[in-house]
């Protein structure tokens, strides 16, 4: 067990992380994330706030086509600091028109909640803090629509049901215009086809009260598929996998640039300005500092800690930054080709995989993908390779009819 | 991870403070290894740097690296020693050291310098007085 931002949260369960990992891959895991806080900003002005506080444009986010977010969609998105610096990511839930919800990280409820009342005198908003007040389970892994279907009532939602997309409610006050969708006849639940692992899944939102009856009954329904509890060490080697940052580690309070992550961005066609004004963006536009941000893969599946200031070194051995995150995704190995995945379909036969160390890293320096780089920490040097994304062949975007 | 009642400590071994088995054989050599406790706390090991056979130990010398899915550990040996064979399946199978930490999951093979020094050492009671705060 950890403590986890005042949560205390165990860090693997009786298989351990490596299995967890694993199965989230090839079947289905299932994670207790109620230490995620959520907030309601309910009012006309909702969306105006939103828009000014994070740098996600919400009018044009949707797709290849920039479309609005509208009810029954979620976006990614991260409030900003006036240094154009990150002060948390979050989960953006269009409830109705003039209804979000903001899913932030564990302990963050109330600094963002502050945020936003700081920021919206006159707009005549509701701004609920529903820290500790919502349980969360997120079901994740290609098994989970045929989990779930066991234990819908109304398991059609399913059908149609897109990346990023979510139905139902969890209380009657955050009733969506989309149907009811309730757990086993009586169990209310607001569901969404997102996830922090990059693989196929649902986060599950729920009164706390449902929570223990909620979990049980999507072990046991999960049983025949081998669903099984995961804790945080594999929740971290999954996101770390599949190319998601983890606020306050890889994205914090230096300026949010040259990073895998800055899709978040609103630029214009031109890449050279945002379609919004949002707290920061006029830093980000005009700023000296530079630094870059990359994920990179080993060759073996050691690791460095980067709580003993691991570093980064060129080739020259000059040092370059330093390791932001540092894990095993227990679930890839390499050839002198490429990165495959246990589930890569082009995998070479004679490829056996063990896992391989990736992370992040962020150095003084632009370094071009494909690049040897040395990391190190008091015990040892390892060389890792900068490369665009580490786990190949995530199962989270396909469509949904494929896992049914 | 698992209370400590529910570990196991066999009564023939020496324990260290950090977390250390050391079996004393026929021919006075010393097997070593990690503890349940110390397995049961690392969660999956996923690989193992063993030492060189050969090499000469110093009392509290790094003997060699277990790293596990959560951190990367050293094992230090408490007897000054040299070390006379490695348990090279670790190196396809860590594993073995969760399954199995008192047989299979051994680390390496010691040939001790003063056999006085296994006197600093625990035994099965005093170990388990001390994970338990005692």
């Amino acid at each position: 067990m950890r403590n986890f931002a005042g949560y205390i949260m165990p860090l693997w369960y009786k298989t351990g992380a490596k299995e967890e990992h694993l199965s989230v891959i090839k079947h289905a895991g299932l994670f207790d994330t109620s230490h995620m806080a959520l907030i309601v900003i309910k009012g006309k002005n909702a969306r105006k706030l939103l828009q000014q506080t994070t740098c996600k444009d919400m009018d044009r986010c949707i797709g290849k086509a920039k479309k609005p977010l509208t009810p029954g969609v979620a976006t990614y998105s991260l409030y900003m600091d006036e240094n154009g610096g990150v002060i948390d990511d979050a989960i953006i839930f269009q409830i109705d028109t003039d209804i979000y919800i903001c899913v932030v990280n564990a302990g963050m409820g109330d600094v963002i909640s502050q945020r936003l009342l700081k920021f919206s005198p006159g707009y005549n908003l509701e701004i609920i803090n529903l820290t500790d007040k919502v349980g969360k389970v997120d079901l994740q892994g290609p098994a989970s629509p045929k989990i779930l279907k066991k234990i819908l009532l109304n398991h059609s939602i399913l059908e149609d049901m897109k990346f990023f997309t979510f139905k139902g409610y969890f209380e009657e006050t955050f009733k969506t215009t989309s149907e009811k969708v309730l757990i086993d006849k009586n169990i209310p639940i607001m569901i969404s086809r997102t996830g922090y692992t990059g693989e196929f899944g649902f986060e599950i939102f729920v009164d706390p009260k449902y929570l223990l009856s909620l979990w049980d009954m999507l072990l046991h329904a999960g049983q025949e598929y081998r669903l099984i509890p995961c804790g945080l060490a594999a929740r971290d080697s999954l996101r770390v996998g599949a190319n998601l940052p983890l606020s306050h580690q890889d994205i914090g309070n230096w300026p949010f640039m040259n990073n895998p992550w800055t899709f978040v961005l609103p630029f214009d066609e031109h890449k050279t300005s945002f379609t919004k004004k949002f707290i920061g963006s006029n830093r980000l536009l005009d700023i000296s500092e530079v630094s870059f941000t990359y994920p990179f893969v080993g060759y073996d599946l050691r690791k460095v800690d980067i709580n003993q200031n691991a570093e980064v070194y060129n080739r020259e051995d000059m040092n370059i930054g330093k390791v932001l995150s540092c894990t095993t995704d227990s679930a890839i190995g390499r050839n002198e080709i490429g990165v495959y995945s246990v589930t890569s379909p082009d995998k070479p036969d004679n490829l056996v995989i063990k896992g391989l160390s990736c992370g992040f890293i962020k150095t003084n320096t632009m370094i071009n993908e494909g690049t040897d780089v040395f990391l190190k920490d008091k015990r040892r040097k390892i060389k890792v390779t900068i490369s665009k994304a580490i786990r190949p062949d995530l199962s989270g975007r396909k469509p949904l009819r494929e896992f049914l | 991870m698992s209370e400590i009642n529910n570990l196991t400590f066999p009564k023939t071994l020496f324990y260290s403070n950090d977390h250390e088995w050391l079996k004393l054989n026929e021919d006075n050599t010393l097997s070593v290894g990690i503890t349940d406790y110390a397995q049961d706390q690392l969660g999956d090991i996923v690989f193992v740097e063993l030492p060189e056979v050969g090499k000469i130990l110093n009392k509290g010398d790094e003997l060699c690296t277990v790293e596990s899915v959560k951190s990367v550990s050293e094992i230090y040996i408490p007897v000054s020693c040299e070390v006379i064979s490695v348990n090279t399946n670790l190196e396809d199978k860590p594993e073995l050291i969760n399954k199995n930490p008192y047989d299979k999951g051994w680390l390496a093979l010691v040939k001790m310098k003063d056999k006085s020094e296994l006197d600093a050492l625990l035994r099965k009671d005093q170990y388990m007085n001390m994970l338990k705060g005692i």
